[in-house]
């Protein structure tokens, strides 16, 4: 699903040249739910935005689903985008004035579907993640559990082949966070691949493989090597 | 649509978020704009062809026949001698030909002597003049010859505010205590710019109110309220004499236009005056050199600097003006964007493409062309009032038609577009991973 080969992204100013990730190499398959953890300023943030295409990389190779990302224009990448990935952030990222539904719709619109078929995805995640009742909701109106459990089933309206979650449950308390966990659990066991930066180990432990970031190098003693499940 | 619909509804809800700053970037774009318009207003009126279906056929003849020896004096006289105007009269070679010159009044009806006279507005002019211009008639008809004659033509607009109807042929009207018969009415006619009467910068202001036959208005000694130059005229200033005084002299008041129907009836006339200067010299009467002028109508104000300057200050304040209030609301607008740059990041990463924001910033700037249009007109039209009163000469040039309201309106969209340039290409160029941390 996601191959990455040699990739270098360095952070440049007038006066220093800062090197986030170093020749970093990295496969994540199909179904896979792998968490990436590692200190702070270690660069698992620019890794998973570089695999989300919201930054770019200045050396090596990352294919994502066979295709190579490298070149692609703005067009295609947001497409990319828009097709294969969703996205979860740590501070939700719903938009205050939309409802649940028109937030949830809103990458639908991007992709060019029709408003029937919009419809019929946003009641289907708005169902898995337990929010259908609510779909004329604002944010505002709800726990930060359940935006983002809202923000989850944006995430996924689109049918991604990968989820990445930047610390989806870094501002929440433990058992809505919890909720969230099993959330994502249950897509992961539909087929859905999910890669989720996290400072918990606890909920690192929860994923299927580990991987470990560390000045902006994987640790290659972790890195294919997934965790025994309920470790 | 629907996707304009639902752009429409993400603008609507940015405006929302923050309505005052929304308010004052309109607001500024708006006043900016209104006072432009109110300038290109007057630009538009003063400056459009007023007939152009034969616009390229009417000329105002002028010739350099003023008495006394002046060997570097080229330019003829605005006015012509009513000597000089019968001379080019006739040639045979015009489809039409009209002397005038304008003048005022006061006048009543006769069935109301004892009314307050009202002032009204003169053209003394020939039969022609109707046709040169284009002029409507509602009732009756013109003079059928030059001829003096206690007739007079009026406006739709006089003849309403007299007899307080439209169909008042062979009424009879008192002006200036002498009594006419009208013989024709107007129907609704506005020549703007009125380009027959530059001089005096007075073609801003509207039509006449009566039209009067030129012969008659000599013979009552009625004169030009524009200019009325004299040359070497030895006259005691005693009004009955003033009729053959005039018409003998070199008493300037006339204007002459012709229409030559094509460029070869150009050539003809000019040709014509030219053979009448050099009869004139041969007889001694024309002693300045030859400066034949046969200006077409869309010429005529520069050739007789008749341009309005005050209006040109106007321009170049308005558009000063103009320039300042986008620069300051490109920048309220920026802040604005930026403020909203969180949104736009978020889009861009659940898969909107750069073509897709800028279909929600046009949305944005169809919003605010709609609303910056309607503040814009309500501004323009204080504008103009502004300046009517500065300028009364400009009353009748504030008024919008279709084509101009079109061409604001496209205008308006061009500058909430430039406005929204900068901060547009700012938003969507920005790292989309900083803000969707934040």
């Amino acid at each position: 699903m996601i191959q990455i080969n040699n990739l270098s992204k360095i952070f440049r100013t007038d006066l220093i040249e800062t090197h986030a990730l170093r020749q970093i190499n990295l496969q994540v398959n199909e179904g896979e739910f792998a968490a990436l953890t590692g200190p702070s300023g270690s660069g698992k943030s620019t890794l998973l935005n570089v695999l989300g295409t919201l930054e770019s990389f200045d050396q090596g190779d990352y294919l994502l689903d066979g295709r190579s990302v490298k070149g692609l224009s703005d067009r295609e990448l947001s497409a990319l985008r828009n097709e294969k990935i969703g996205f979860i952030f740590q501070g939700f990222n719903l938009i205050k004035d939309f409802s649940l539904y028109d937030n949830i719709e809103l990458p639908l619109r991007y992709r060019g579907f029709s408003s029937a078929e919009r419809k019929r995805r946003v009641e289907q995640s708005l169902e898995t993640v337990g929010l259908a009742a609510r779909r004329d909701y604002h944010p505002s109106q709800l726990s930060g559990g359940q935006q983002q459990r809202v923000a989850i089933a944006r995430a996924i309206a689109g049918e991604p082949r990968i989820l990445l979650a930047d610390e989806p449950t870094g501002n929440l308390d433990s058992l809505m966070a919890r909720q969230v966990m099993e959330l994502l659990e249950k897509i992961n066991q539909q087929g859905c691949t999910i890669l989720m930066v996290t400072h918990d180990p606890d909920q690192a432990r929860r994923a299927n493989r580990h991987i470990q970031i560390v000045d902006g190098q994987l640790n290659d003693s972790s890195m294919y090597e997934p965790l025994a499940a309920g470790a | 649509m629907e996707a304009l619909v639902h752009n429409l509804k993400l603008s609507w809800h940015s405006i929302k978020r923050a309505p005052l700053p929304y308010a004052l970037t309109l607001l500024i774009l708006s006043l900016g704009l209104g006072t432009f318009f109110s300038n290109a207003t007057l630009y538009y009126w003063m400056n459009r062809d007023p007939i152009p279906e034969k616009s390229q056929t009417l000329f105002m003849v002028r010739m350099n026949s003023v008495p006394g020896d002046c060997t570097d004096c080229f330019e003829p006289p605005r006015v012509m001698s009513y000597m000089d105007m019968q001379k080019m009269s006739g040639s045979g070679i015009t489809s039409a030909e009209a002397a005038m010159y304008s003048s005022n009044a006061y006048a009543k009806t006769v069935e109301n002597q004892q009314a307050t006279p009202s002032q009204v507005e003169l053209r003394v002019t020939q039969r022609d003049f109707f046709k040169l211009f284009n002029v409507p008639f509602l009732h009756g008809e013109t003079w059928p010859d030059n001829n003096a004659r206690m007739e007079v033509v009026i406006s739709k607009n006089t003849a309403t505010k007299f007899f307080s109807r439209t169909d008042v042929v062979g009424q009879d009207m008192l002006i200036d205590d002498q009594l006419y018969k009208v013989i024709g009415v107007l129907d609704e006619w506005s020549m703007l710019p009125r380009l027959y009467d530059v001089n005096g910068s007075r073609s801003a202001e509207p039509t006449e109110d009566i039209y009067l036959p030129l012969e008659t208005a000599y013979d009552l000694a009625i004169q030009s309220n524009t200019q009325n130059s004299f040359f070497d005229v030895d006259w005691d200033g005693d009004m009955a004499t003033y009729p053959q005084m005039a018409r003998t002299n070199f008493v300037n008041q006339l204007q002459f236009w012709v229409q030559l129907d094509s460029p070869e009836k150009v050539q003809q006339y000019q040709q014509y005056l030219k053979n009448l200067v050099q009869d004139e010299k041969a007889a001694g009467r024309h002693t300045r050199p030859e400066g034949n002028k046969l200006d077409n109508i869309l010429n005529v104000q520069k050739a007789l600097r008749a341009t309005n300057d005050q209006l040109d200050a106007f321009a170049l304040v308005a558009s000063l003006f103009l320039l300042v209030c986008v620069v300051n609301a490109s920048h309220l607008s920026l802040n604005r964007y930026m403020a909203n740059q969180y949104e736009f990041s978020l889009r861009r990463a659940l898969g909107a493409s750069r073509w897709q924001l800028q279909s929600q910033i046009m949305a944005d700037v169809l919003l605010s062309s709609v609303l910056a249009f309607v503040a814009a007109l309500v501004f323009a039209q204080l504008g103009l009032w502004t300046i009517n009163s500065l300028l009364p000469g400009t009353r009748a040039l504030a008024s919008w038609d279709w084509q101009m309201l079109s061409v604001m309106a496209l205008f308006v969209v061009l500058i909430s577009y430039l406005v929204t340039l900068y901060p547009a290409l700012k938003t969507s160029f920005s790292p989309l991973n900083q803000q969707l941390k934040q």
